[in-house]
């Protein structure tokens, strides 16, 4: 998956004069807690020249009684005192895994998507979220199969092959946790009778770790 | 409202019971017949209690069903061309494609609207067609052992003919996500659902926070229930959630999915109830009707696969419970002896009207599950409060 696929597109860029009261309003009315900073954005050709990022910590610190405040700066300073000049900037065609990395490695919230030298997108922690959810979620009605398997070539096709020739869809896998020797997958699998296709499976040999194994009197 | 006004019908057709979807296959019709032979054997269920179906047409699926399913399904049904099945959902191990498919599936949603038609028409106060039930079928395609939607017909129905505001309430331990789905932007229609979280289970869905939308906004209603949820937990979950959302909604009928796979004995599901459990359940819902409804509820079967130990025992409870009379301690011998030789080899009918603990040991972690179990009920309650508070569901009806 890549940023491009999950960044917000409509950003909302502010000039660096903007008073910091104003930058305030916006971040409340519009609910936006990080504002790319971009020198005289013209609105034809040309490249986007980003001089740095104010996030909702930021803004709030001014004027508060805070050992981090910063000092002798108003809410009617222009925001360029109080941002943070050297930005980390992601690329559209980046692997969301490698952003979330340096998101969490620099402890920021989030980081502007700029390509060609343009301004085309802004990637937050809560778009990582959403990510997670989407690539977790149930689409269709479907059951969990959860099997660990060896770690070797074939693994997992054996166990899809296996449930192919049930006649039942498999439309999501996931990797829940992998260690040396074997990994468990997470699948989601199109049949109301999960605990049937289990049986089945540890009839095969498989190491099915849900559905349980149902209990007789 | 005395006992001696009420008439409660049990619809009934013998072709209901008599299929098979295939012979491996775990969802077993034959559960209807073995309820049934259950309650006549103990003297609770009388012929002039019984009604067939009153037969429906095919365009009667249209008010749920999109046209070219139901033509797929009827091709298919008359032994078509299988080709494309897989879109319509059917030809799959949970719905294969079986001879007369349509006609069956037809009449068990004859089923359940004849029973909506008596309740609705006041010719009968309750309605119970344990042939129905099918929660998880889809405007245009089958899922989960189930082709067309029943309750969804019927539902249909209450809202379109009788102008009647229903309230479903969903005890399945699948999610209702059929009837969910089909009503989620009604403002007529409340679905609940109290189920086995679809983390672990089939269909995968029933979040709390699926809440409805648009004019259905804060009438869906879901209970996602940890595996190995026991009797207490389970009612207490009960009690925290479905009277509070019928008493806001003000419903004028209940439609009753009463689907058995919510006990320990079930094998396609992880939730841990007793009979007993079931049948307080049940008893609920009755009340339920009694103080919001006059008493108006239709009743299906659903779920349901430990097909001759427990399924036959809950939906005798139920009968019980909507007729006001209780299934003796002691089952007759009578009953079993009537399906002498006609199980398949090593089934033994049950001769107790409960099982009870003492057939199976406490589900495991009983104080976890019932603790996280309370955290998802004080979560389901604060998030409806809250649509609620803005939509104006329930003010003025009653506060509590």
């Amino acid at each position: 998956m890549l940023v491009k696929e999950i960044m917000t597109r409509n950003v909302v860029a502010i000039g660096p004069d903007t008073p910091i009261r104003d930058v305030q309003a916006l971040m409340e009315q519009r609910n936006i807690r990080h504002f790319p900073i971009l020198e005289g954005r013209s609105g034809g050709a040309g490249s986007d020249h980003l001089l740095g990022i104010v996030s909702d910590r930021d803004l709030r610190l001014v004027g508060a009684d805070h050992p981090k405040a910063p000092k002798g700066v108003t809410a009617s300073h222009p925001v360029r005192d109080v941002m943070v000049p050297e930005v980390l900037v992601a690329h559209p065609e980046d692997p969301v895994e490698e952003t979330a990395k340096v998101l969490r490695d620099n402890k920021i919230g989030a980081m502007p998507v700029m390509d060609d030298g343009r301004l085309v997108g802004i990637v937050t922690g809560i778009d990582m979220l959403d990510a997670l959810v989407r690539m977790s979620g149930v689409k269709g009605a479907s059951s969990r199969l959860e099997v660990e398997l060896v770690d070797r070539p074939g693994a997992l096709a054996g166990l899809l092959d296996r449930v192919a020739s049930r006649n039942i869809n498999v439309s999501s896998v996931l990797t829940a946790r992998a260690d040396e020797a074997s990994v468990t997958f997470v699948l989601r699998v199109g049949t109301l009778d999960g605990h049937g296709l289990a049986a089945h499976l540890r009839g095969l040999g498989y190491n099915v770790l849900w559905p349980p194994e149902t209990t007789e009197a | 409202m005395s006992e001696g006004a009420q008439r409660v019908v049990f619809v009934y057709d013998p072709r209901m019971a008599r299929f098979e979807l295939h012979p491996d296959h775990p969802f077993k019709p034959l559960r209807v017949e073995l309820s049934r032979s259950l309650l006549t054997s103990t003297g609770l269920l009388a012929d002039s209690e019984t009604v067939p179906p009153t037969p429906l047409a095919d365009d009667d699926l249209l008010s749920v069903h999109d046209r070219a399913y139901v033509e797929a399904v009827k091709a298919l049904s008359a032994g078509g061309p299988t080709t494309g099945a897989a879109r319509w959902g059917l030809g799959t191990a949970d719905n294969p494609i079986f001879a007369g498919m349509h006609e069956l599936v037809r009449l068990v949603c004859a089923g359940t609207v004849t029973a909506l038609d008596a309740v609705a028409s006041g010719a009968a106060t309750r309605a119970l067609n344990l042939g129905g039930g099918l929660h998880h079928a889809l405007q245009d395609r089958a899922s989960g052992f189930c082709v067309y939607n029943d309750l969804a017909l019927a539902i249909r129905r209450a809202v379109d003919r009788y102008g009647l505001r229903v309230a479903y309430v969903d005890l399945d331990a699948h999610h209702g996500d059929g009837v969910q789905w089909l009503f989620y932007e009604d403002p007529n229609v409340m679905t609940i659902s109290l189920h086995e979280s679809g983390e672990y289970l089939f269909p995968g869905t029933g979040h709390v926070y699926e809440t409805g939308k648009g004019p259905g906004r804060g009438l869906s209603v879901n209970v996602p229930l940890e595996p190995y949820t026991d009797d207490e937990s389970y009612l207490a979950a009960f009690d925290a959630v479905v009277p509070r959302a019928l008493r806001a909604f003000a419903p004028d009928v209940i439609v009753l999915q009463a689907g058995a796979d919510s006990n320990h004995f079930d094998p396609l599901a992880d939730l841990s109830q007793t009979l007993e459990g079931m049948r307080q359940a049940y008893l609920r819902v009755v009340a339920l009707a009694d103080e919001l409804t006059g008493g108006r509820l239709v009743a299906t079967g659903g779920g349901g696969y430990d097909p001759y130990r427990t399924v036959p025992r809950a939906w005798a409870h139920l009968w019980a419970a909507m007729t006001g009379r209780e299934l003796p301690a002691e089952l007759p011998p009578a009953w079993a002896e009537t399906w002498r030789g006609r199980l398949p080899a090593d089934t033994t009918l049950p001769d107790r009207a409960l099982d009870g603990p003492s057939d199976f040991a406490p589900s495991r972690n009983r104080e976890q599950v019932a603790r996280r179990n309370a955290v998802v009920v004080a979560r389901v309650v604060a998030a409806l409060d809250e649509i609620w508070q803005d939509t104006g569901l329930g003010r003025g009806v009653t506060s509590r």
